[in-house]
């Protein structure tokens, strides 16, 4: 998947933080927080061809349902796809 | 007029970063020149002034350096200011290298040099915000308070600014220079969109003028209040005004329960503890209004200079007079107001004291004015 927006992933006392650069600052109001699953699909984006693939990535780590995560995945990508950022 | 809030993120991580001791903020003072020459800068010094403190301005590596050393604690948010920053001919060169660190920046300019190059540039790499000072409302109180008429100048680049989606909020320094101005500002503010900061309370110059605590080109302590509330009739609507009114007439009359303090407070703010000014000289202070305590980045590096820059900001304390004071929800008074006031954190600024209560008083009488009609 494609990363559209210019960010810059920073680790931050247990968080992770989203920082906008370049043009990115102009729609961005801010920087973005992560949890700790949306840092893990984030971590897989630019690697993964399909949902169903980073689906697999959370089976392997987490004990999820199927469902569950591809419940959580479509949800966090949506949000990104909302922000205009993949 | 837009009204600005801080992203619940930055309170977030800044009160994560208290509790951690993590620097978030941190602002960088590149320069103590500029292209303008206010009477109230607390900090601008002349070519001669320069060259007679036998001091120099750190190189754009020296920045870059403390910059990577701060960020690898915590640093999120960065505040290039000056001076003017855009004076230095390598200020991209800094800019740019913060960037790439994923620093957050907002840049403080008088906003006299943001077009051509310098403008193009930005456009393809903007700050988080532009805080851009607005000293008049016209050329001439412009040459009359910067030394120059570059009023025009200045809005128009704002208006290109913001034409291109820039952030963009205003400073204004309310002083006897341009205190006649404030209408012609508020129209500027709302036609350009933008957000503005006033305040018609300057700090004394003590970084420039050494020990003369509590001395200003300033205006009175009743002008500065009659001018900030003034100010606040222009921004807030009828209602908000008189919940304004209200409340702060309800702040004064509740009577302090218990015994006078002995001890006066800490510092309640963020500076020393989640956020420091690094000066154009290289000291680390927790603010740039303070002269004191400062510590030495360059000597021992950033994370031995915050920490004790952190001790000595916890043994502050503020006086037990101020800290027991009646009117103390509704003045602005902090440690660096009471040292450049008076030479000590635990000095009682009379300035001060007298500006708040000309403000409550005033604000008062707004009030019952307008309820009356």
């Amino acid at each position: 998947m494609i990363i559209k927006k210019e960010l810059i992933k920073r680790e931050i006392a247990g968080d992770t933080i989203l920082v906008p650069v370049g043009k990115t600052v102009l729609d961005s109001n801010g920087l973005f927080v992560l949890n700790e699953l949306g840092a893990f699909i984030w971590e897989r984006l630019p690697g993964a061809e399909t949902e169903a693939e980073i689906c697999d990535a959370i089976l392997a780590e987490y004990e999820v349902s199927p469902e569950e995560a591809a419940a959580d995945v479509a949800d966090f990508l949506e949000k990104l796809r909302q922000l205009n950022i993949i | 007029m837009r009204k600005s809030e801080e992203p619940y993120l930055s309170t977030y991580l800044h009160g994560k970063g208290r509790m951690l001791g993590m620097p978030i903020a941190g602002t960088f003072e590149l320069t103590a020149r500029c292209n303008f020459n206010c009477p109230m800068c607390y900090v601008h010094l002349t070519p001669e002034q320069l060259k007679a403190s036998g001091k120099q301005e750190l190189t754009a590596q020296q920045w870059l350096s403390i910059a990577q050393e701060a960020r690898d604690m915590g640093m999120v948010f960065v505040l290039l200011t000056g001076g003017e920053p855009l004076v230095r001919k390598d200020f991209f060169e800094i800019y740019d290298g913060m960037r790439k660190m994923g620093l957050l920046i907002s840049i403080n300019t008088n906003g006299s040099m943001l077009q051509g190059e310098i403008l193009e540039r930005f456009l393809e790499s903007p700050p988080f915000r532009f805080n851009i000072s607005l000293y008049g409302g016209n050329n001439e109180t412009y040459n009359r308070m910067c030394g120059t008429p570059a009023y025009d100048r200045v809005k128009e680049n704002i208006r290109r600014l913001r034409q291109a989606g820039v952030e963009v909020s205003l400073n204004l320094s309310i002083t006897p220079y341009n205190k006649d101005d404030l209408e012609q500002i508020y129209r500027d503010a709302v036609e350009l969109d933008v957000n503005v900061k006033a305040s018609s309370y300057m700090y004394p110059s003590v970084r420039v003028n050494g020990e003369q605590y509590g001395c200003g080109n300033r205006l009175s302590p009743e002008e500065s209040a009659a001018c900030s509330v003034e100010w606040d009739l222009l921004r807030f609507s009828p209602e908000e005004f008189a919940a304004r009114a209200t409340n702060m007439v309800q702040k004064v009359s509740v009577e302090k329960e218990g015994c006078p303090v002995e001890i006066g407070e800490g510092i309640s703010c963020r500076a020393g503890s989640t956020a420091f000014w690094m000066t154009w000289d290289g000291r680390i202070l927790p603010c740039g209004m303070m002269m004191e305590p400062e510590v030495y980045p360059l000597k021992n590096g950033f994370a031995d200079a915050w920490k004790e820059l952190r001790e000595m900001t916890a043994r502050i304390r503020l006086s037990a007079e101020c800290t027991s004071c009646s009117y103390k929800e509704v003045c602005s008074t902090c440690a660096a107001v009471c040292f450049t006031e008076t030479g000590s954190f635990e000095g009682v600024p009379e300035y001060n004291c007298r500006r708040t209560k000309a403000i409550v008083r005033i604000t008062k009488e707004k009030y019952l004015e307008r309820k009356e009609k």
